[in-house]
This record gives structure tokens, C-alpha cells and sequence, in this order.
């Protein structure tokens, strides 16, 4: 079967090469039927990298441990789901994913633009088919998942610390992200390759990029709720480089999302759109490169592998290919449109870019300095969490404010007294709040007050935004309050939609001030009845119990809480220890407090052959907010991607007008 | 582009200027990281650093008492090379012998390396690389 | 082994024949040239997108303000402008479809 897995892989090499070159080829010599093979090929080429796909699945499933990747990642009792994430657990299932979801994502977007941008299409088949040449012939000649052993009676199973849900589905999430934004990227390559000064290419590809950032968004929140929940050090987000691996090319496509808006709207920022797009993909590709290439130490760490200098090589290629079309296209791509005012929701925007791509840079500098001190001084500098943090309050906070700022300052140019009017409400509203936190006692940190001052800004300047949307409709047509609320929303869609979005994001900042710069830790060893305060709780430690699991011994400490005199039931933390792996979990115990959103989150650290455990308690406020973003962001974006009927028809009759002789064969 | 230095331009100058400034100024005041060294790198390094190494023999001690008593080797290299760790605060689920493991903290005149409380952190095993056999 | 072989084989001829298809259908177009977008054609497309735009700027103002979100001081300052633009787009439109009209007409 391994057989059939690599001749599989072999085309999926020869179609991807034929499509970069046929499509090239047939882009620059003008010829429709060999551009209309070239996008052919690349279809097949999603069929045999499917192939391929499905071969490793059966490998998995059927237990074949003569394939070298399913015995290193599977064994026989391996529960099915973990088998099937078991296919991107490593290094070479990993690529395949990436490869076909790269194949899949090529050919749903080239089908979808073929009639409505042709022309631009035959210059995206080829950049897109380069991509794919770069990662095959990785599967092919350097990381195969194909490589065949002589089969041992049993596979080497995954880690038990992978054998959570979360393998089954944060990995797939953030690739999703990572490899979505190829696609905007080839289609911005192929407008310059073509000369085009159009705006078609980010027209199509505006879903694309949505879907892409949104993916890489729920990738990461489900990371950090692994780190949070199973991982149980007591965070969400360590920085490491891995995470930042992601982190990077979500901030640089935000910023790219909005200034994307400046262009379609004014016609302004091409370059900077077409060299964010770059940036990003270029980010996204680095970002493997660090997480395969064991190049930097991370927790993450992964062993050196032949595939980081020949990563290195495809991010170079990418800048340096970005680089050159963009200078080459230069003069059409400048326009007239100028910015008039640095107060006015353009210069908004801008500013919101650039604060947004100076935090991923400042990101990028941290994640690289190891790597860059070496080979300049000899000596690898790692930089710490207080380098990260400082710069995500320096550049995070005004972000916040901007994202208040930005949707209700008016185009061109604002006067001062316009925004007093629009904003004296929001300030109100966050000044208010801001008092009365300070009276809380959140004064002890302030960044967090200025998070939270910021937020409640925020917030009641989208609560604004919605209620004065709906009473303009109610005047205009006299619908009831549901009513118009709903058609509100189901007629500005990207607005509004973007407006639940902004709110997602405001929770996140909500959650993470609260929980970094509000919690409160403590820590003791304890004998059985003796209690630990931490906060407002108190922890009495009742009994210790142990239990035979299905793979591992259980041993759970059991505590009692109380708050302010109330009985709050029980929560266990302990470890588990498994005997075939020899290895040790721990397991936290978290306590939810639905009403507040804070987390009393409890570490057994050490249980001692007494009876004695040594506790490591948190209280963590608003944290649970975290999460709620997330449903909320995702929510925002479904609304933002919905499709609009009426755009659809302005948009079809705009293109297909584009001059069409009627002697022209379809394609 | 007949129009002469729209704001456009100005704002970007500035706003990188001012980032440049922010991020001089930062590294300058709070230093630049600490440095990553291997065991037998550890000669002569004064003042806080990282050390990354491997765990080799049995780790001894209570890290919530008197500290974890362990010895970290070179992972890779010719001259590998030994240092005594003692270690206070939490221990990550995956301490154990032979893993790599990364934790910060002074040398000590008496050549014991003494960690910053709680900084250790251990390499995701076998993540992208076959589990070794009967570890 | 064989079996797979065969179907690697098997896969192969059928992705070459989707490959293949286009010249397999129409061996002898009447044109094999790729419509590519004439000077004028692409002329038209981007007067289009900047009616488009200037339209939609306009319609915007105008809501923004009936909703309240732009101040009559705003409004009055700016409004000018937009308008101007709208015309400036519409009236390039109809030069570059008057162009294209006369071109086709005289063919």
C-alpha cells in the first residue's frame, strides 16, 4: 500500500510542476487551452494528494505498522480518533496536511474565480502550483510518510499528552489559517504578474481571507485552552516560539483585512496591501519553518530535520519573489488618492496597521533573536516574558482604543467637534466605569484599569453603533425593533458583522487583563485537613484517592471551598501515571465560576508518600471570557461571510461585463 | 504623485521612528535576554543565563523544600559536560531522566548552577519523532 | 503490491486524460488565444470600480448622516467633495462606454 501512497505523491509532483510551468507558459503566451490544462492539473493534483491522504488514513486504520510513520505514531489499543489525528502527529503527516489542504483550498478558489476573473486566474494557477511543488517534493525526496520498515508486532503509540481532543482538532484549525492565506497571497501575485491594477483579486479573495484568519483565530484559542486545561501550568500563552509561530501572521492579516477596506473604499494603500498579503504568507511559511526546523529551543521543541534548510529556501524564494514583482509593478500601482486628514476613519485604519505590524515584528524579533545572536555573537539570547508583555501593552492598548475609534470617525476628514458629539457618550460610559473600578480596588495594576477603561469604550461605542443603526431603519421603515435590528444586520453584514467581531476581541482583552494582571497565587504543602487561602477562598485538603484507570493510575487530592463562608463543593486535582509510557500527567483541578468568569485553578504539585500534597493555587478573574470570545468571534465572522445576494449580482454584472466578445468559447 | 509629501508618508515616518525609539529605548533599559548555554558552556558566564541540557542519573530532593537535586549533560557535542542543578518551585509533568529540559538561573562559586524559582521548562518529547522504544 | 501498483498506475492515466482534456475536446479551435483584457476593456473594468466606489461613498455619507453618525458640520464639509467625485466617475464612465460604443458602432 506504501507503494500506491507514493506513486500518488509522485503525481501529485509531476501535476504540480506541469501546472507551475504549462500555467506560466500559458499565461504569458496568451493560450486558453493549455491554461485550461494547467488549472486541470491542478484539480488532479488535490486528487492524488487525496490519495495519498487516504492511504496514510487506512494505514492508520487498518493498523499497518510496515509503513515506518503509523508504528512511530499509533499502536494497536490507540483509541480511533487518536489514530486519526495520529496522520498529522508527526513531521511528514503533517506536511501531507498541509499539502492537501493547500491542493483543496487551490481548487475551490480557482473554480470559483474562473469565469469571473479568467484572466487573472492563469497567472494564480501557477503561483499557487508552485506552492504545492515546494511542499511535494518535500514529501517526496526528503520526508516521506511512505518509508517502509520491517513491520513490529505493535506501533510506538502517541504521548499520552496528545491523547486529548484537542490533537483531534487544534492542529487541522491552525492549518486551515496557515495555509488559507496562500490563497489571497497567490491571487495578489497574480494581479501584479498580469499587470492588472483592478481591485478584482481582493474582491476574490475577500471570503478566502476571512475564512483563513478566522481558522488561524479558533486555532490559537484552542491551543491556549489546551495549555490552559491540560497542560496546567497555570497560563494560557508562554510566548514560545511555536505560538508566536502563529500569532505573527494573524496580526499582519488583521491588519491586512482593514486596509483592504481603505482600497476598496478610496482606492487608496495598494502597495502597502499587496506587501501586507506577502508579509503575511512569507510569516505563515517562517512560522513552519521555526516549528519543524528545531532551530529555536521551545517547549515545543521539535528534533532537527533535514527540512529546515530547505524551508529556509522557500521562505527566501517568497520574499525575495514578493519582493521584486512588487517593485517591478510599482508605477501601476500607485495611484492619486491621497490621505487628507490624520483625523478621519483612513487614517484610522493606517494607524491601526501600523500597530498591528509593528507587534508582529516586534514578535518576529523576539521569536528570531536567539537565532540572530548566535550567528552574530556566538550566543544564543533568549528574550523573556516581560519583553513580550511590554509590547503587547505599548502597541495592544491604543489598538483597543482604535477599535472603538475606528468604525465611527467619518471618511475623508473628521472635525474635532464631529467626534466630541459621536464619542462624548462612549467616553462617558468609559470614564464612569473606569471610577468605578478604581473603587474596586483595580487601581493595583494599571494596565489592567486602562484595558478595562478601554473595553467599556469599546463596548458602548458598539452598543452605539447598533442601536442608532436600528432607529434610523425603525424611522425609515417602521418595522418593529426585532425587526429592524435583524434587518439591520442581514443588510450590512460586513459592518455589523464586523462590529461582533471588534466585541469578540474586546471580551479576549477583558478575559486576558483580568486574568494576567488580577490573579492571585498561592502555595503550601498540606497535610490532610489542614487549608490554604488564596483570595477569597479558602481550600481545605480532605483526602487523597487513587484509582486504576483505563491506561493509567489516578491519584486525586480532594479540596473543599469555601468563600466567604459559603460552601462551594469540592474540586480534585492530582496526577496520572502511566505505566506503559512510563510518564506522568498532571491533572489540574478548575473550578468555574459562571457568574463572575474566574477560575479557581488548583495544581497538585507534589504528593508526597505521607499523604502531604504540595498545592499551588490560582485564582484567576474573567478568564472564562477567553473562551466566550472565541464562540463570539466566530460567530461575527459567519455573519461577516454570509453571502449577500445583492452584492453577488452587483458584483456578477460589473465582471461579466468586462467585455466579452460573443465569439468567445467558454472555458 | 505630483502632490508633494502627503501626510500619508509623514505618519508612517514617524509612527516607525517612534516604534524604532520605543524598542531601542526598551532593550537598552531591561537588557537585551539572558543568554542560552550548554553545561560545558557555563565556564566563565557571570550573572543569569539560560541552561539547556539534559538530564542524566537520579534527580535527588524536594523541590518545594530544600530544591531538586539533578544533573544536566550536554545534549549534543563532543566534550559533553556535567553540572549539579538545584531547583526550587514547579516541576513540569515531564521531568525525568534523559529529557532536555531548559531552566535559568546563576553558577555558583561552589560550581552548583542555582535556578530562578520555578523556570523550568521541559521539551515536548517525541512530538514529530518516533517515541523511543521501551524509554 | 501489485494491486496497488496497478491502481497507482491506473490513477495516473485517469489524471493525465484530465489533464489532456482540453486539447482532447477541441483539437482544432478556431481560437486558441486567451481572452486577455484589451486596453480598453481593462480601461472600462476600472472606470467601473471607481463609479462603483464613488457611489457607494456617497450613498454611505449620505446614510451616515441621516443616521447621525456625521455631524451637519461634517456633512456640509465634505459632501462637496463626494459629490464631485461621483461625477467625476460617472462622467469618465460614459467617455470610456461612449468610446467603446463608437468603436463598435463604426466596425
Amino acid at each position: 500500500m506504501a507503494d500506491l501512497g507514493r506513486a500518488a505523491l509522485l503525481l501529485t509532483l509531476g501535476l504540480s510542476v506541469y501546472a507551475l510551468v504549462a500555467g506560466a507558459a500559458a499565461a504569458a503566451l496568451g493560450r486558453r487551452r493549455l491554461a485550461h490544462s494547467a488549472r486541470n492539473a491542478l484539480y488532479a493534483s488535490f486528487l492524488s494528494t487525496l490519495v495519498a491522504s487516504v492511504v496514510l488514513v487506512a494505514g492508520f486504520v487498518r493498523d499497518d505498522f510496515s509503513l515506518a510513520y503509523v508504528a512511530g505514531h499509533s499502536s494497536r489499543d490507540l483509541p480511533l480518533q487518536y489514530k486519526l489525528s495520529a496522520f498529522w502527529g508527526g513531521q511528514e503527516g503533517s506536511l501531507l496536511l498541509w499539502l492537501l489542504i493547500l491542493t483543496a483550498y487551490a481548487s475551490l478558489a480557482i473554480w470559483f474565480a474562473r469565469r469571473r476573473a479568467a484572466d487573472l486566474v492563469v497567472w494564480v494557477t501557477p503561483v499557487l502550483a508552485g506552492i504545492g511543488v515546494a511542499f511535494t517534493w518535500l514529501l517526496v525526496a526528503v520526508s516521506s510518510p511512505f518509508d517502509t520498515i520491517a513491520a513490529p508486532a505493535d506501533g510506538s503509540g502517541l504521548n499520552p499528552s496528545l491523547q486529548n481532543p484537542y490533537m483531534v482538532i487544534h492542529p487541522v484549525f491552525l492549518y486551515l489559517g496557515y495555509v488559507g492565506l496562500a490563497v489571497p497571497f497567490a491571487f495578489a501575485m497574480g494581479a501584479l504578474l498580469s499587470g492588472r491594477t483592478d481591485e478584482r483579486w481582493i474582491v476574490a479573495t475577500r471570503r478566502w481571507t476571512i475564512i483563513a484568519w478566522t481558522a488561524l483565530g479558533v486555532g490559537q484559542l484552542l491551543g491556549a485552552h489546551w495549555a490552559y486545561q491540560e497542560v496546567g501550568w497555570g497560563g494560557y500563552y508562554a510566548w514560545d516560539p511555536v505560538e508566536n509561530a502563529a500569532l505573527m501572521p494573524w496580526l499582519v492579516a488583521t491588519a491586512f483585512l482593514h486596509s483592504v477596506m481603505i482600497q476598496e473604499k478610496r482606492g487608496m494603500l495598494r502597495v502597502w496591501n499587496v506587501s501586507l498579503v506577502g508579509l503575511a504568507f512569507c510569516l505563515s511559511l517562517f512560522g513552519t519553518f521555526l516549528t519543524r526546523s528545531g532551530i529555536v529551543s521551545s517547549i515545543h521543541s521539535f528534533t532537527q530535520s533535514g527540512i529546515g534548510p530547505w524551508f529556509l529556501a522557500f521562505v527566501v524564494i517568497a520574499v525575495v519573489f514578493t519582493t521584486v514583482m512588487i517593485w517591478l509593478r510599482l508605477p501601476q500601482l500607485r495611484t492619486s488618492a491621497r490621505l487628507e486628514s490624520l483625523v478621519s476613519r483612513e487614517a484610522a485604519f493606517l494607524y491601526n496597521n501600523l500597530l498591528l505590524v509593528a507587534l508582529g515584528l516586534t514578535i518576529l524579533w523576539g521569536t528570531a533573536w536567539p537565532i540572530v545572536s548566535e550567528a552574530v555573537r556566538g550566543e544564543a539570547v533568549v528574550v523573556g516574558r516581560p519583553y513580550y508583555d511590554f509590547f503587547l501593552r505599548i502597541f495592544g492598548l491604543p489598538l483597543l482604543l482604535l477599535m472603538g475609534i475606528g468604525p465611527l470617525i467619518a471618511w475623508r476628514r473628521a472635525s474635532l467637534r464631529g467626534l466630541a458629539r459621536v464619542f462624548v457618550w462612549p467616553a462617558g460610559v468609559a470614564l464612569a466605569t473606569g471610577a468605578f473600578l478604581i473603587l474596586l480596588g483595580a487601581g493595583s495594576s494599571i494596565p489592567g484599569l486602562i484595558a478595562y477603561t478601554f473595553s467599556a469604550f469599546v463596548l458602548a461605542a458598539i452598543v452605539l453603533e447598533f442601536a442608532r443603526g436600528t432607529a434610523a431603519r425603525r424611522a425609515l421603515t417602521g418595522e418593529s425593533v426585532p425587526a429592524a435590528f435583524g434587518q439591520l444586520i442581514g443588510r450590512n453584514r460586513r459592518r455589523y458583522g464586523g462590529y461582533v467581531v471588534h466585541a469578540s476581541i474586546v471580551l479576549l482583552a477583558i478575559g486576558v487583563a483580568g486574568s494576567s494582571a488580577y490573579d492571585s497565587v498561592a502555595e503550601g504543602r498540606l497535610a490532610r485537613g489542614e487549608s490554604l487561602t488564596v483570595g477569597d477562598y479558602t481550600l481545605t485538603y480532605r483526602a487523597l484517592t487513587e484509582r486504576d484507570g483505563a491506561n493509567a493510575t489516578e491519584i486525586r487530592a480532594l479540596l473543599d471551598v469555601r468563600r466567604g463562608g459559603e460552601e462551594l463543593g469540592t474540586v480534585s486535582a492530582g496526577k496520572n501515571a502511566y505505566s506503559a509510557e512510563q510518564q506522568v500527567s498532571n491533572e489540574v483541578g478548575i473550578r468555574s465560576d459562571l457568574l463572575t468568569g474566574e477560575d479557581l485553578f488548583v495544581i497538585a504539585e507534589q504528593v508526597r508518600d505521607d499523604g502531604a500534597v504540595f498545592f499551588r493555587v490560582f485564582v484567576k478573574p474573567l478568564v472564562n471570557l477567553i473562551w466566550l470570545a472565541g464562540l463570539v468571534f466566530v460567530l461575527g465572522s459567519l455573519i461577516t461571510l454570509w453571502p449577500d445576494a445583492r452584492e453577488e449580482r452587483r458584483l456578477a454584472t460589473r465582471y461579466a461585463r468586462a467585455g466579452e466578445p460573443a465569439d468567445r468559447p467558454a472555458t | 504623485m505630483a502632490r508633494s509629501s502627503s501626510p500619508a508618508r509623514l505618519v508612517v515616518a514617524l509612527s516607525v521612528a517612534a516604534v524604532l525609539a520605543v524598542f531601542l529605548l526598551y532593550t537598552s533599559l531591561a537588557g537585551g535576554g539572558t543568554p542560552s548555554v550548554a553545561p560545558s558552556e557555563l565556564d566563565g558566564k557571570t550573572g543569569e543565563v539560560s541552561l539547556v541540557g539534559r538530564v542524566v542519573g537520579t534527580p535527588s530532593g524536594d523541590p518545594h523544600g530544600e530544591g531538586l537535586r539533578f544533573t544536566l549533560e550536554d545534549i549534543e557535542g563532543k566534550q559533553k559536560e556535567r553540572v549539579t542543578v538545584i531547583y526550587k518551585g514547579s516541576v513540569p509533568d515531564l521531568f525525568r531522566t534523559g529529557r532536555d529540559l531548559v531552566v535559568t538561573g546563576t553558577r555558583h562559586g561552589d560550581g552548583t548552577f542555582v535556578t530562578t524559582p520555578g523556570s523550568m521548562i521541559t521539551k515536548c518529547p517525541s512530538k514529530y519523532q518516533a517515541a523511543d522504544s521501551a524509554a | 503490491m501489485t494491486v496497488w501498483l496497478v491502481l497507482g498506475a491506473a490513477l495516473a492515466v485517469a489524471l493525465v486524460v484530465v489533464v489532456a482534456l482540453p486539447f482532447l475536446r477541441d483539437p482544432a479551435p478556431s481560437s486558441d488565444s486567451l481572452h486577455e483584457l484589451t486596453a480598453a476593456e481593462r480601461e472600462r473594468l476600472e472606470a467601473q470600480e471607481a463609479r462603483d466606489r464613488a457611489l457607494a461613498a456617497l450613498k454611505e455619507l449620505e446614510a451616515d448622516h441621516r443616521a447621525g453618525r456625521v455631524s451637519d458640520e461634517d456633512y456640509r464639509s465634505v459632501i462637496g467633495v463626494v459629490r464631485r467625485d461621483a461625477a467625476d466617475a460617472l462622467r469618465r464612465l460614459d467617455r470610456v462606454e461612449g468610446a467603446r460604443a463608437g468603436g463598435a458602432k463604426s466596425r
